[in-house]
């Protein structure tokens, strides 16, 4: 039997151990590629104010880096404590990239990072450049393939089940690479992260020249983040787009909920700016619409229906009815494999068997087989994730994201003019710019991971029925250290930012002896090692 | 005045590109786009540094002409 | 079908080069953590000791994370099962070592000796305790755990955490600490001058005997622990659960395949062998040889063990015939091919841009240069 409790207590150690993670992924992945961008120029120019950059903002890179590798040590390992029956269940394909991560990305990116950082005096530079380069590329491929056992989860391509082993098993290892959500999914949450770096890089450096420190290492990053971040904004809300229509197709379900779209309507349907969900009425207390406009932006016609949660959870319905048939099949091939009725009346029902499990979570004894109507009726509800959360996590994503953009196109604007150190307004503007990228990184997780809801893999596995079988002691006891070690962490981690921050490049001269009053003059030959 | 004019003129900009985008790849070849725009965008914003000190040694030419 | 027996056999093999990997690379490190404290007894002599692993320990790490990813993907019950049934114990493992990236990178950023003084406890702990359960969780896999499986596979676990940490295990770990200190303390006296060479040459010296004494003593308690065997099961070639074979639980069973195979005894030979002159290499100052030795003596007692449990991989003492084996944990045979294919590529590679990384940062490191060198930890 499984506590629906310790499902519960498991759902919620996952997603603030993921979130937590998810707070340093993003940076890491964007400013190793704005650090790899400064120490090109250095390279090529030969000026050392950008060598000075590239270690400063990698200096930054690292305190952040540290929490990153800590934080995802667990991750690694927590759907093997957690969710032991979604790990054997799925192991044998979601297993796969999470291995060819750690071969192919994360040893490159983690045995680099010490040379990058130890490595300045005993490497050439085009050599060091070369090293920075591979951290940068390294983590990006961490989370290609991080994302590559994401997108299986949200639609899961490349696999079969096998009702001998009683698993999911890979059948094209290709079609798991190369599927829709997974490359659209990797590209958004990668240039997500470039634009997370850029608004980082220009909010520090603001913060120098609202305080006229560090001027010149300021404009000049400044400038490039600026740059950076601008393109990337266009990537990542283009992305977002392309992630919307593949998962709109793949996930009608999270659709219906982004959108709180109840009832399926003739098309073209409207697009609800604002509104109020009700879950268990199944409409909208309130709704702000613009007509017409939902239909073509997700579907792309003005003829295509979407599907609302009404017809969903009539689907959902008669899939459950069919999935408890695969079930009680699989049951009986289990006693005896060679029963070749159950087999055939197992192949007969077997796309639904996801629901059939589904279904488990209200029947008596957790057994699908001997569901009522009541217990089908609640599962198909279920189908539906939570709108409201889903809603209006979308919004706030969506929101940030054309703020960031039209942010950027300020901070081209005003730094190739070479006139942003004289808007001070802006520069202000650009330091409470800090946060948004961050609410927009944890928001999109959400529309994402709680969209996917209930199910661990999309329509295949159920999450009640992942979960390992522990007593609810031990998941209190483990989500309190969770939430005690990490409260922790934070604190060290924002303190220790803060205050490399607040002392600058100057502290990080080679010479050791900090210019008049912290300021790094240009003009000033910083020892280099190639001399 | 002009910051806004420019302003409208960037964004309408952005946004016909990412409506091209958006046209040209629903299933789209997104690796190999990032692996693309990726590229660009380290070389743009490289060459974004670079274009200010060029800026900046023009200025202080300007100036020591005065 | 033959070639998924073969691929089967491959992972099992592989499996243990990861963990030799972790115990080698991964225990280095967490074993200069453990000596700290020993080794430097100023601020000046810690730092010198954290700086000469400091370019590395971020890349061994991944050994670890690998192991944990590689296990997933090729043997996904195991890490269902194990790691879910030793759930405190995996939990303990966890947290002490996620505090160890932040004692490097966060140690020296302030100049406060309550601040350093407290890294310094965090380093200790974030090494001692996870090889403690490290090899705790090798004595568990030698004793059997507590679980079964359902119908569909569900695992279920019977006892507490505490039974995890019984006299055997703790030996177990033991064993794992003692062999991490020699190892971490080898590679201080490679790149280490002055008092932490000797400080360390002594710790070495120390820990290479007392791994020895209690890898002996595990070995003789072995002897008289109920052993698994496989009485009835599928063809090893074919897809299989471990719901449909046989298994028996016997005293002394464990030495059955080196009662079989004679020549297996000299695997744990080669452990008395590599560690006696390892100490006598780091005695006479051949830090390079005695490292080198260290790490054949952790290939040999790792190799002990499996040797002693092939084809078993994780027993269970609930019900010996859910026992988890070579033949029925594996995956499918198209993702060991798949896996196979990406470890031929790029297990070479990661050996030699390692090899690299070691190369470039080689030599002595003394206070002078760490004081002076911004980057340091």
């Amino acid at each position: 039997m499984i506590d629906p409790l310790v499902v519960e207590l498991s759902r919620w150690q996952f997603a603030a151990t993921a979130l937590f993670h998810f707070l340093f992924v993003p940076l890491t992945l964007g400013l190793t590629f704005i650090v790899a961008a400064m120490e090109t120029v250095y390279v090529t120019t030969g000026r050392t104010i950008y060598r000075e950059m590239a270690q400063f903002w990698g200096k930054l890179l690292l305190i952040n880096f540290a929490l990153g590798v800590a934080t995802g040590l667990t991750m690694e390992f927590q759907f093997g404590t957690n969710w032991s029956f979604y790990s054997s269940f799925v192991g044998d394909i979601f297993g796969a990239p999470l291995a060819v991560e750690g071969l192919m990305a994360f040893f490159m990116e983690s045995t680099f990072i010490g040379l990058m950082v130890f490595g300045w005096e005993r490497l050439s530079k085009i050599q060091h450049l070369i090293v920075t380069y591979l951290v940068a590329l390294g983590s990006n491929l961490s989370a290609l393939w991080i994302l590559v056992a994401n997108g299986f989860m949200q639609a899961p391509e490349g696999a079969v089940f096998n009702p001998l082993t009683m698993r999911m098993e890979l059948a094209s290892f290709a079609e798991l690479i190369f599927g829709h959500d997974a490359q659209s999914k990797f590209v958004h949450t990668s240039i997500a992260g470039y634009v997370t770096a850029a608004i980082f890089v220009c909010g520090v450096s603001a913060f120098y020249m609202l305080r006229k420190q560090h001027m010149e290492l300021a404009r000049r990053s400044f400038r490039m983040a600026a740059l950076f971040g601008v393109l990337s904004a266009v990537g990542v809300i283009t992305l977002g787009d392309a992630l919307g229509f593949v998962g709109g197709h793949a996930q009608p379900t999270k659709l219906a909920a982004m959108e709180a779209l109840w009832r399926t309507e003739k098309p073209p349907v409207g697009f609800n700016v604002i509104a109020i969900p009700d879950q268990q009425k199944m409409e909208n207390a309130y709704e702000l619409q613009i007509p017409y406009l939902l239909t073509p932006l997700v579907t792309r016609s003005l003829d295509h229906v979407i599907p609302g949660a009404d017809t969903l959870v009539a689907q959902a319905k008669q899939r459950i009815v069919s999935g408890i048939e695969a079930v009680g099949a699989l049951r009986a091939l289990q006693d005896n494999p060679e029963d070749e009725a159950a087999l055939s009346r197992f192949l007969a029902h077997e796309d639904d068997l996801g629901y059939g499990f589904l279904v488990g979570a209200y029947a008596p004894d957790q057994d699908p087989t001997v569901a009522d109507d009541a217990a089908i009726e609640r599962a198909a509800r279920d189908a539906i994730p939570s709108v409201a959360t889903i809603f209006w996590s979308f919004r706030v994503m969506v929101a940030c994201g054309l703020l960031m953009l039209m942010f950027f196109i300020l901070a081209v604007i005003y730094t190739l003019r070479n006139t942003v150190e004289r808007q001070r307004w802006f520069l202000g503007a650009s330091v409470l710019m800090l946060p948004v990228p961050w609410i927009a990184c944890e928001a999109g997780w959400l529309v994402a991971e709680i969209g996917r809801q209930p199910w661990t893999v999309y329509e295949v596995l159920p999450t009640w029925m992942s979960v390992s079988t522990h007593s609810a002691g031990y998941m209190l006891f483990s989500l309190a250290g969770f939430l005690l070690l990490y409260s922790i962490f934070i604190v060290i981690e924002m303190f220790l930012m803060l205050r490399a921050i607040r002392q600058g490049p100057s502290s990080h001269r080679p010479t050791g002896s900090a210019g008049a009053a912290g300021e790094t003059a240009l003009a000033a030959p910083v020892r280099s090692a190639e001399v | 005045m002009g910051t806004l004019i420019r302003f409208v003129v960037f964004f309408a900009i952005a946004m016909i590109v990412i409506v091209l985008a958006i046209i040209l790849g629903d299933y789209g070849a997104w690796y190999f786009a990032w692996v693309l725009g990726t590229v660009m965008i380290v070389l743009v914003s490289a060459a974004g540094g670079a274009l200010l000190d060029t800026q900046e040694s023009e200025k202080t030419e300007e100036d020591g002409a005065r | 079908m033959e070639i998924y027996l073969l691929l089967k056999v491959l992972w099992w093999l592989l499996l243990g080069v990861l963990l030799m990997g972790v115990a080698i690379m991964v225990g280095m490190d967490m074993g200069v953590g453990t000596i700290l404290r020993l080794v430097g007894r100023t601020d000046a002599e810690r730092r010198v000791a954290l700086n000469i692993i400091g370019p590395h320990w971020d890349g061994n790490q991944v050994w670890f994370i690998l192991g944990g990813g590689a296990i997933f993907a090729a043997w996904p019950l195991i890490y269902a099962t194990a790691f879910s049934g030793l759930y405190v114990v995996m939990l303990l493992l966890l947290w002490s070592m996620i505090v160890r990236p932040l004692g490097f990178e966060y140690r020296s950023k302030i100049d406060l000796p309550a601040w350093r003084s407290a890294w310094d406890w965090a380093l200790f702990v974030s090494g001692f305790v996870p090889m403690l359960v490290f090899g705790a969780a090798v004595g568990n896999m030698l004793q059997g755990v507590p679980f079964r499986f359902e119908w569909n596979l569900a695992s279920v676990y019977s006892g507490s955490f505490l039974s995890l940490l019984n006299p055997f295990a703790i030996l177990c770990g033991l064993l794992a600490v003692s062999l991490s200190v020699y190892m971490g303390g080898a590679m201080l006296m490679n790149r280490g001058e002055d008092v932490l060479y000797r400080r360390a040459q002594r710790l070495v010296v120390r820990s290479g005997l007392v791994a020895l004494a209690l890898f002996s003593l595990g070995g003789i308690w072995v002897y008289f622990l109920d052993g698994y065997q496989l009485v009835q099961s599928p063809d090893p070639a074919i897809a299989q659960t471990p719901l449909q074979q046989v298994v028996e639980r016997a005293v002394g069973g464990w030495l059955g395949n080196y009662q079989r195979t004679p020549l297996l005894w000299l695997i744990p030979f080669s452990v008395y062998a590599t560690t006696l002159l390892g100490v006598a290499a780091a005695r006479s100052g051949r830090s390079h040889l005695a490292w080198w030795l260290g790490a054949l003596a952790w290939i040999g007692v790792i190799g002990t063990v499996g040797a002693a449990m092939f084809p078993f991989m994780m027993p269970s003492s609930l019900e010996p015939s859910h026992s988890l084996t070579v033949w029925n944990a594996s995956s499918s045979q198209l993702t060991l091919t798949w896996m196979t294919g990406w470890s031929v590529v790029f297990v070479p590679l990661i050996l030699w841009y390692t090899s690299w990384c070691f190369w470039v940062m080689r030599g002595k490191v003394n206070e002078r240069d760490v004081a002076s060198d911004e980057h340091a930890y």
